[in-house]
């Protein structure tokens, strides 16, 4: 397996090629793993304590060796950088077609640096590549961006795809996202303020090149039995029709969800909380991520009868919200319709914004409002002007979107980076302590899901290195009681049981590997909990890994390879100056005790602390600093970084 | 003989067109009411509660819970009066 | 490939004579119009099984997915959607053949399907506007393609994310897979009872009225 990078230097306008060889597929897979060796090798050369939004800040994208390739198991591309929210590793996946046509480009991996004089946009045309200028789509929203270029660019030699941001990362404003093709949006993180800050406002590529399958045999007969085996299970069929809203009625039986800024775990109102997007909204028309056996996806189009709320939105037409869309809406913010719900994934992914720290950042005033905490003056102070701060209104939504989008007054520029960076730029402002409301985990990133009765996700949330979500560490076994699981993996029930801290650390530890390596692999996370492997996809797709790019590694070595991706993601961050106390989660998680669901009296703080400790032990890292040690990191073949981190002074010492 | 409530939910509710149901198990063991399950609503239903590769319920994109909270196996066992809700288990999105 | 063959047509073990009745294709493949998710899965694998040296790019494919726009309707409510482009094996001989200057098309003795012979194919590229339903694709090299029906088991109807063994298992999902590899009787038992499906045989039909193709045996 070979592939080639992209070089692009926005300052200079200078565009080169790299090959990335097979050694390197080797060590870091693909996908993520590579972006994350990329951006490693930039910072050894530039400032790592950079300001996120300067010229030295390197923006990644790549694509691994699944995608696309006949898998079967959807494409993800994943951009990589340092995240001007959190001021720490940051990252983000993203479906769609965008990460599929680059495929056919020969470059599935991007390098971009500096900062061009004035907007641009990429065009990559197979190996043709050029900067244009971008000055009639600034100021342009995703989707009307897309539009533009798909009639610019035109169908030959391929269709056209885009990576593209919208006003919000136009502004610089910290929680941007960057939008596949105006339907998917790499959210987290604030790539798309990356993107701003550099200028670039768009990536579209066509290509008619191809991809070569090392060995095809393998690759057909393993997808051949994938596709049955997914055949088999019922569940794939109600996951097809209702895609993650299939969770919506799960999390509401056992108390998941998060209501009104975390304060309940429940949602309210009972169109929401029921199955009623599949009766009410049918999907029309699907669009899918690519080279996908499942399909998921859907459109809505509102006609006005479903609601009275719907009457506003006649005629809207967009992607059928996905589960943390309705968590961030109908959760965070207690909005009680689908259709609002809907129209709150739309506006996001219009602006290219993520929703959670969006969402929490909104829902936070909210609370303090209803709490009586702020006066309709500091509310006015704010906001310029007055404001009801009503839950679940979502005409006042929208206003408070476009002030943080726009950054146009006290409010926008204070929240931009989120709810923690917000609530403390706000308490100082106040001089009162709000820090209590603000919800959020590592890295000041939220997340809009009840996790006090889940160790492993409490810890997950403490750990992860892009900052607080549940993509680096789903806890499955936990939160889905998998006895089996926790047989195979650690010899006894115990992880699967909620109400002990044994093995919760352990589990984050080793579902963070797999993570990792599905996130090579570039495929979507949901395969891997319908494949009939039973969430092991370091035996699950090492055959088709192995087929594709001829890298011989078994299930062992690919686990080991998951376990170098995390660490020198770690790695960037003790380079930053994380260290254990900056493993942590907010004050409600940690000490408010739930009052409803399932699992009432659920507290972080009680198993916390043991959690933590078991966790630093199974990564083999300093459980007192939370540090790296030298013997861990050569014994996964990473003596140069720890060379690194010994002159930053961000090892372990002894 | 006990009695046994059971809840559907998403698909389960798709394929029972039903909120829930009641069963009367001569043995109080899962596996027994996974028989009257599959029994009662056919493929559709066996297809989605039991793994064909282990004779476990599945797995994969399914969850059952207990009124505390538990997830249930095929050789657990059950007690007069107790409620399963039968769930799709996918998690984020 | 003419309605009176001038020369051996087929490779492999039956070989049809000038002059020998050839039966129409039995199976033949169906798309369902706007009933399609664009996951590309045909693309990918109709590639990859057709590449000697295991390449995978969708302007290779034997099947495109393209926009086929459509009146709205109440379950289609925008209009838009998209179609699996593949050829539907429509007449004894098909359009494509009968405009072929070099007589490069043959039958696959297994299927019945029409094919190309690339040693005899000068990539003139007549067959291209000759095929009714726009399913001969030229690749990047100039090479023509048509579907081949994999040898009797397609591999993109095997792999379609809605593919039938999927949606078979009930019709609760209010919707058909998009690619059927059927006899034609089958195929139109189905299209009763799914509206949506009839557009297909309507085309089939119209053809067929206007001359276009011919019905075979």
């Amino acid at each position: 397996m070979e592939s080639n990078l992209l070089r692009v230097d926005l300052t200079t306008g200078e565009i080169k090629n790299e090959i990335i060889g097979h050694d390197v597929f080797e060590r870091w897979v693909g996908g993520s793993g590579i972006n994350n060796w990329i951006m490693w090798e930039h910072f050894l050369t530039h400032d790592i304590n950079c300001d996120p939004r300067s010229p030295d800040n390197i923006f990644v994208f790549g694509v691994g060796p699944l995608a696309g390739s006949g898998a079967g198991s959807g494409v993800k591309g994943r951009i990589t950088f340092k995240s001007p929210c959190y001021d720490m590793f940051g990252d983000s996946a993203g479906g769609g077609k965008f990460p599929y046509m680059i495929r056919f480009t020969g470059f599935e991996y991007i390098a971009i640096t500096g900062r061009a004089p004035k907007p641009v946009y990429l065009h990559i045309c197979n190996d043709e590549v050029s900067l244009r200028d971008a000055s009639h789509l600034w100021g342009k929203d995703t989707k009307d961006t897309h539009a533009i270029l798909q009639k610019e660019l035109g169908d030959y030699p391929s269709k056209t795809h885009t990576l593209s941001i919208g006003q919000a990362g136009e502004n610089q404003v910290g929680i941007a996202g960057v939008v596949s093709d105006a339907l998917r949006i790499h959210a987290r993180c604030g790539g798309g303020a990356v993107l701003g800050s550099k200028n670039l406002k768009a990536i579209a590529v066509q290509g008619d090149g191809g991809i070569k399958i090392k060995r095809p045999e393998g690759l057909m007969k393993w997808s051949d039995e994938f596709r049955q085996s997914l055949d088999k299970n019922e569940a794939v069929y109600g996951f097809k029709r209702r895609g993650t809203l299939g969770a919506v009625e799960m999390y509401q039986h056992i108390g998941s969800h998060f209501w009104r800024n975390g304060q309940g775990n429940m949602f309210r109102g009972d169109d929401i909380t029921s199955d009623n997007w599949v009766k009410r909204f049918h999907k029309y028309s699907e669009v899918c991520s690519s080279d996908c056996f499942i399909a998921c996806d859907a459109k809505y189009k509102i006609d006005g009868t479903e609601s009275e709320a719907s009457k506003e939105y006649i005629g809207e037409s967009f992607r059928r919200p996905e589960y943390l869309t309705t968590g961030s809406a109908a959760g965070a913010l207690d909005v009680r319709d689908w259709a609002e719900v809907a129209h709150w994934g739309k506006l996001t992914n219009d602006y290219g914004i993520d929703n959670q720290d969006l969402s929490c950042s909104i829902s936070f005033l909210m609370e303090l409002k209803q709490r009586d905490l702020i006066s309709d003056d500091d509310v006015a102070n704010l906001f310029g002007h007055s404001q009801s701060l009503e839950w679940g209104n979502m005409k006042d939504i929208e206003r408070l979107v476009d002030d943080i989008v726009f950054q146009s007054n006290p409010f926008g520029k204070m929240f931009g980076d989120g709810p923690y960076k917000g609530a403390l730029r706000y308490s100082e402002m106040m001089g009162q302590n709000f820090m209590k409301y603000a919800m959020y985990g590592k890295g000041g990133a939220s997340f809009t899901e009840e996790m006090r009765p889940f160790p492993t996700w409490m810890n997950n949330m403490a750990v992860a290195s892009r900052g607080a979500d549940h993509l680096k560490g789903l806890g499955l076994i936990e939160k889905f009681q998998r006895r089996d699981l926790s047989q195979i993996y650690f010899g006894g029930p115990e992880a699967a049981d909620l109400t002990i801290p044994d093995y919760k650390g352990a589990s984050t530890a080793i579902i963070e590997n797999q993570v990792a390596l599905l996130n090579s692999y570039g495929v979507c996370m949901f395969h891997w909990m319908l494949d009939p492997a039973g969430y092991m996809p370091e035996k699950y797709y090492g055959e088709a890994y192995r087929s594709i790019t001829g890298v011989e590694h078994d299930s062992d070595q690919l686990m080991r390879d998951g376990e170098r991706i995390c660490n020198l993601e770690k790695a960037f961050n003790s380079r930053v100056g994380m260290r254990r106390e900056h493993d942590t989660i907010c004050e409600r998680w940690m000490w408010e005790p739930t009052d409803e669901g399932m699992y009432p009296g659920s507290v972080a703080a009680d198993m916390f602390e043991p959690v933590l400790d078991e966790y630093y032990q199974w990564r083999g890292w300093d459980v007192k600093s939370g540090l790296q040690t030298r013997a861990k990191l050569e014994e996964l073949d990473l003596g140069e970084v720890a060379d690194v981190l010994e002159a930053d002074g961000a090892l372990a010492r002894g | 003989m006990i009695t046994v409530r059971t809840e559907y939910h998403s698909h389960f509710k798709e394929i029972t067109g039903l909120p829930g149901d009641t069963f009367e198990l001569d043995q109080p063991t899962v596996s027994e009411l996974a028989k009257q399950l599959t029994d009662k609503y056919g493929d559709r239903m066996s297809a989605l509660l039991i793994d064909p590769n282990t004779n476990q319920l599945n797995a994969n994109g399914t969850m059952y819970v207990d009124s505390k909270g538990r997830r249930v196996f095929i050789e657990d066992t059950l007690e007069d009066g107790e409620t399963i809700a039968f769930l799709v288990g996918i998690a984020g999105g | 490939m003419s309605a009176q063959p001038q020369k051996e047509l087929v490779t492999g073990e039956t070989w049809y004579q000038p002059g020998d009745e050839i039966p129409n294709v039995g199976m033949k493949l169906f798309a369902l119009r706007n009933q399609c998710t664009e996951c590309n899965v045909c693309e990918v694998a109709c590639s990859l099984v057709h590449s000697p040296d295991g390449e995978i790019n969708p302007q290779l494919s034997r099947v495109r997915i393209d926009h086929a726009p459509e009146k709205p309707s109440k379950v289609n409510q925008e209009g838009l959607g998209f179609v699996a482009e593949i050829c539907h094996h429509c007449g004894n001989p098909p359009p494509c053949a009968e405009v072929c200057p070099t007589d490069a098309f043959y039958y696959d003795p297994k299927t019945l399907a029409a094919v190309i012979d690339q040693d005899n194919c000068i990539q003139c590229m007549e067959c291209v506007p000759g095929c009714p339903f726009d399913v001969v694709f030229v690749a990047p090299s100039g090479e023509l393609l048509k579907c081949d029906l994999c040898g009797g088991d397609p591999v993109c109807v095997k792999a379609c994310s809605t593919r039938p063994e999927m949606l078979n298992k009930g019709k609760q999902y209010n919707r058909m897979p998009v690619l059927f590899y059927e006899e034609q009787s089958e195929f139109n038992r189905l299209s009763r009872e799914e509206p949506v499906a009839r557009d297909e045989v309507g085309i089939m039909q119209a053809m067929l009225e206007a001359g276009k193709i011919s019905s075979g045996a």
